[in-house]
């Protein structure tokens, strides 16, 4: 029994120890999210939905972890326990889902995800409403999506056509002046 | 060769006659076909709703997906292959639309459900802009049954067949109809259409009704 504190004692301080020796090691790196339009900024946790009724399915994604690595998710704040992220065929990201319980009570939650290799950490804000998804708000009325740019003549096939005639106005003058000449046609 | 159109007239003559009879009908159907309105495809009345209205080519609705935010969008039939940005509301609650410089972009309304999961998610896209035919340019060509792919960040892939496609003048717009809830997957694809004047542009949209049927 002593031995087994003794064990878990010794792992917490480990832990510890390795947190505070990783966490200005990477405070300070600079994150270029180069070529990612669409997923998270590289040094976040990117929560989806952001904003959630309670009994919700959320997915979490972040690039911080690197190419093949895994993760650990941490939703303890709001009720819903740890899970994994894994590698998703989005580049260089993990994903990971949980479950917002429908106990949760509205507020903002912190997000935690761990890389497993580099012991980074990242977080995400989760917001608990009580407005449930099937109110959201729908769009009104048609959509602007056209200003009629296409209607118009097409620029390089007017050129073309304009250089055809051309050419056949050069034979054209050139076959009635050899005719005049009396060259025989 | 030569001789026989010595014989004639000067080979020379022959094919400047020839050539300038070609650039002279190749010209002319330049002008007046290149002249002419390219006015983006509209749906027949035989692709919109049917009575019955569950003849999608037979295909079942197949179960939600979890939620994911969309990358992109597929269409095989009308070569469409874009990535989507997010997209709000403007200030008088209509959809939002992309930058309309970036021809080949559609956007998915953010705020909404993603596509795949239970509920109508909605994805538009420009029809055109000042340069010409943009993404969505030949949306109003598709036909029921086709398949829309929409790639989601989870690494999935959610499979949609084609319901309907309509046209909607922008006067009377069935709000409900193209944005409201739905039980199952559902999906609209937006775009400009019907009468299009100088003055006030497209009259209305082109809107493709489809439901998940497959993922993978």
């Amino acid at each position: 029994m002593r031995r087994t504190a003794r064990l878990l004692t010794g792992t917490a301080l480990a832990v510890a120890a390795a947190g505070t020796l990783a966490a200005p090691a990477y405070a300070g790196e600079a994150v270029a999210p180069v070529g990612r339009p669409h997923g998270a900024p590289a040094g976040s946790l990117e929560v989806y939905p952001s904003s959630v009724a309670p009994g919700t399915q959320v997915t979490v994604n972040t690039a911080a972890c690197g190419g093949e690595g895994t993760a650990d998710g941490d939703s303890t704040a709001v009720g819903a326990g740890r899970f994994a992220l894994a590698p998703s065929t989005h580049e260089r990201e993990v994903i990971g889902r949980f479950r917002v319980p429908p106990s949760a009570q509205p507020g903002t939650y912190e997000i935690v995800a761990t890389c497993a290799e580099s012991g980074r950490r990242v977080t995400g804000d989760l917001v608990v409403t009580l407005v449930s998804g099937s109110q959201q708000v729908y769009p009104r009325g048609s959509v602007k999506t056209g200003i009629g740019g296409a209607l118009g003549p097409d620029p390089v096939q007017t050129a073309a056509g304009v250089t055809a005639l051309a050419v056949a106005a050069a034979g054209g003058t050139w076959l009635l002046h050899r005719r005049a000449r009396g060259d025989g046609i | 060769m030569r001789r026989r159109f010595r014989r004639t007239g000067s080979p020379g003559n022959a094919a400047i006659a020839a050539v300038t009879v070609f650039a002279l009908c190749s010209g002319l159907w330049l002008l007046r076909d290149g002249a002419g309105t390219q006015a983006p495809p509209q749906p027949s009345a035989a692709q919109a709703h049917t009575g019955g209205d569950n003849r999608s080519g037979g295909r079942a609705a197949a179960p939600a997906l979890p939620p994911s935010p969309p990358d992109r969008i597929r269409i095989p039939s009308i070569d469409v292959d874009a990535p989507l940005t997010g997209l709000g509301l403007t200030e008088t609650g209509s959809l939002d639309v992309p930058p309309a410089d970036r021809k080949n972009l559609a956007g998915w309304y953010e705020a909404g459900t993603t596509p795949g999961e239970t509920g109508t998610a909605i994805i538009a896209g420009h029809v055109d802009n000042a340069d010409g035919p943009a993404v969505f340019y030949s949306l109003g060509a598709l036909r029921k049954g086709s398949t829309i792919e929409v790639d989601r960040r989870d690494g999935g892939v959610a499979v949609f067949t084609v319901d309907a496609v309509e046209v909607y003048d922008g006067r009377d717009f069935p709000d409900a109809r193209v944005y409201g809830a739905a039980p199952r997957p559902e999906l609209r694809v937006i775009t400009c259409g019907g009468d299009w004047s100088r003055t006030t542009g497209y009259q209305g949209n082109v809107v493709v009704y489809a439901h998940l049927t497959g993922g993978r």
